[in-house]
């Protein structure tokens, strides 16, 4: 059972349509009705998601009412029961994002409730507190579906799996002594009780600026607590996230996380599940020991998977409470970083990846290098088929082009000894031979509806901040698979603007290197850190590393959502998600009589 | 029967890696970096294989492609480097 196919309540309401009628015998949905709806949970209606539609249930309809109301989708239905109904549908089927449902009528007849509706696992990967899961099992339409509680896994208490140790004192006096309170505590503790200790010292006082951090099992917990140093935390940097793009991808990324991170499944399963089918398949291959039916280099299956791992790490960080200061994709994580800053939905961002993926297969196999030398340096070994798809590092640069020509010119470059290596990909993105690609997205993308980015969102496709202009424009976002990746602009620029802790959401480590490579980190101004590990390991290595960036997050001095942390060592998703409540138990079978 | 045996000294691999990165970019390499992971410097398998490459060709040795994946720290690359034709230990 899969949190995908769940609609959430996330805020429920009972309203008063107001006095003038409280005469009536029931209310009317009128045009009136639905702009309270709009408001009803406070927030300005511009504020709402592009495909928010409004579903009414009501006996009674205002014949003036029509079938938009200030730029929203109304859609009407008889009863409560078959709103709420018609709304989980269409949330299923992806032709709405949001749904704002009335219950004219309900639970009296003076009162109008109001039911804000997301698909489960994007209400889970936004951090929206989740009052239960619609349960639309029932035969009966008019029926208005329960609200069944949503079971957030089991707890697991495995002494082997590693968890957080934070620890902080007022000063470096003050923060020996809560070490020293903590550390008898782990040696003399039975293992089963490890993952239930406290995940920060001293309990219900904010931290202290003095602290220490450990990510440990519960063996050598002890120890390692011990010998950690201590740093004191002075105003912490604000977070800035790197989203990596194809060629960061590796068999099995990320998997450490999936079925034991709340946050991160609900994100990954939310993404793969705007991918239909294909979607399905895509997860098999992803958590396959054997032999995936598509390998994972191919763009197939890199671009979107990257695209799901992404944006789930990005919703896991967000989810511990850390507000990122700016963010920037490289190559296809700009469209990550894209949904993080609100420029465009989750199921628009995921079409318009897919749209990239159909055309990009049907471009001439080609490839794409990595050549340890400065942009200057390769120039003059370009030509019509071979061209620079990314500048990342002073030193880095990759090239793109048809299959062919690419191969000449790497064997070029290596005789003239330079250091070459062929980066995991079959498309040769970011170069001219890419153009048909580009013009066919781009009518896909004229229909997607984008927003100005709400936060500092930085283009590799112009070296800087992205202005709203571009953020607007579908020829921006589908240029972008033909034009070259500035990564080492846009991320000077960033750096320029403030110093900040990098932190890089995705597999592998390959833009925290150029990172520390940047003058900033060089000198201790800004600072990077990984959120998974360097290559391909163990799933335990996957949940260590995202703790060592947690601990690296809360010792720069930010505040981190314990709770949430601490599901990466207490959450398992073994059981159903959802109460094992079939209809059967709302309704008890009649006693079998003997005839 | 004798073959001169050539050290690669730490002094020697800091300043190959130093010039790998550019005049622009480097590495703070002033600390004890001995034991710091190559990513941690900021070194990714690309840089990392260009300073090998530099290494063989200055000094006339085989270093195995495998040398990128299991020397995690300078201290383990000179390691692999020196204990006779690169051999891995």
């Amino acid at each position: 059972m899969s949190l995908t196919s769940y609609s959430a309540v996330v805020r429920r309401l009972v309203v008063s349509p107001g006095p003038a009628q409280e005469q009536r015998a029931q209310c009317v949905a009128s045009a009136a009705g639905v702009s309270a709806v709009l408001r009803a949970f406070g927030r300005p209606p511009g504020d709402l998601p592009v495909r928010t539609v409004v579903y009414i249930g009501a006996a009674a309809l205002d014949p003036e009412l029509g079938r938009e109301h200030e730029g929203f989708t109304v859609r009407t239905a008889l009863t409560p029961g078959r709103a709420l109904r018609l709304a989980h549908r269409e949330l299923q089927d992806n032709t709405a994002d949001f749904a704002m449902v009335a219950g004219f009528g309900e639970p009296d007849p003076h009162t109008i409730t109001v039911y804000a509706l997301k698909r489960a696992a994007e209400a889970i990967a936004d951090a929206d507190r989740v009052l239960g899961v619609l349960d639309t099992a029932g035969a009966d339409e008019d029926d208005t579906p329960p609200v069944r509680p949503l079971h957030h896994g089991r707890r697991a208490t495995d002494p082997e799996r590693h968890r957080l140790l934070l620890w902080s004192g007022r000063d470096a006096q003050d923060e020996s002594r809560v070490r020293g309170e903590l550390l008898p505590l782990l040696s003399g503790l039975h293992s089963e009780a490890f993952p239930a200790l406290p995940t920060a010292v001293p309990c219900g006082t904010p931290p202290g600026p003095v602290r220490g951090a450990a990510v440990t099992v519960a063996a050598l917990a002890a120890g390692t607590v011990h010998k950690a140093r201590a740093v004191r935390a002075g105003r912490p940097r604000p977070v800035a996230l790197l989203f990596p793009g194809q060629g960061s991808q590796h068999a099995g990324m990320a998997r450490g996380l999936y079925r034991r991170e709340p946050v991160f499944t609900a994100a990954v399963d939310a993404a793969l599940a705007h991918m239909g089918e294909e979607g399905d398949r895509i997860r098999e291959d992803w958590l396959t020991t054997g032999e995936p039916r598509v390998p994972i280099d191919d763009v197939r299956r890199a671009q979107p998977l990257l695209f799901a791992v992404d944006y789930a790490l990005g919703r896991m960080i967000l989810g511990w409470g850390v507000r990122p200061a700016a963010l920037l994709g490289h190559s296809a994580g700009e469209l990550v970083a894209a949904v993080i800053a609100g420029v465009v939905s989750l199921p628009d961002a995921v079409a318009m990846m897919m749209s990239r993926v159909r055309e990009a297969v049907k471009i001439p196999e080609g490839g794409m290098l990595a050549v340890a030398a400065s942009e200057t340096r390769l120039r003059p070994y370009l030509g019509a088929d071979v061209a620079i798809a990314a500048v990342n590092a002073a030193q880095q640069v990759m090239l793109a082009g048809s299959a062919e020509p690419l191969a000449a010119t790497g064997a070029r470059l290596r005789a003239d000894g330079f250091t070459v290596v062929t980066v995991p990909a079959t498309s040769p993105f970011h170069s001219p031979a890419m153009a048909p690609a580009s013009d066919a997205v781009e009518a896909d993308y004229r229909r997607i509806p984008l927003r100005e980015p709400r936060l500092p969102l930085y283009s590799g496709y112009t070296g800087a901040l992205m202005r709203p202009e571009e953020a607007l424009s579908p020829r921006f976002w589908a240029r972008q698979i033909t034009d070259t990746v500035h990564f080492r602009a846009a991320l000077e620029e960033l750096l320029a603007v403030e110093d900040v802790l990098l932190v890089e959401a995705g597999p592998r480590q390959t833009l925290t290197a150029f990172a520390r490579r940047h003058r900033s980190v060089r000198l201790g101004a800004g600072a990077a850190t990984p959120l998974l590990p360097a290559r391909r390991g163990t799933e335990e290595a996957d949940r260590q590393s995202v703790l060592t960036a947690a601990a690296r997050i809360w010792t720069e001095g930010h505040d981190l959502d314990m709770d949430a942390v601490s599901r990466l060592w207490t959450w398992s998703d073994e059981e159903p998600v959802v109460a094992a409540s079939g209809a059967g138990a709302r309704r008890e079978p009649a006693p079998a009589l003997g005839s | 029967m004798t073959t001169t045996t050539t050290t690669v000294t730490l002094a020697d691999l800091t300043r190959m890696l130093r010039e790998s990165a550019g005049e622009e970019e480097g590495v703070d390499l002033d600390g004890d970096v001995i034991d710091t992971p190559f990513m941690d410097l900021g070194y990714d398998s690309l840089a990392l294989l260009q300073v090998i490459g530099q290494i063989q060709r200055e000094y006339g040795i085989e270093i195995p492609d495998d040398a990128v994946v299991d020397a995690e720290t300078p201290g383990a690359l000179l390691a692999l480097i020196n204990a006779g034709q690169g051999t891995a230990a």
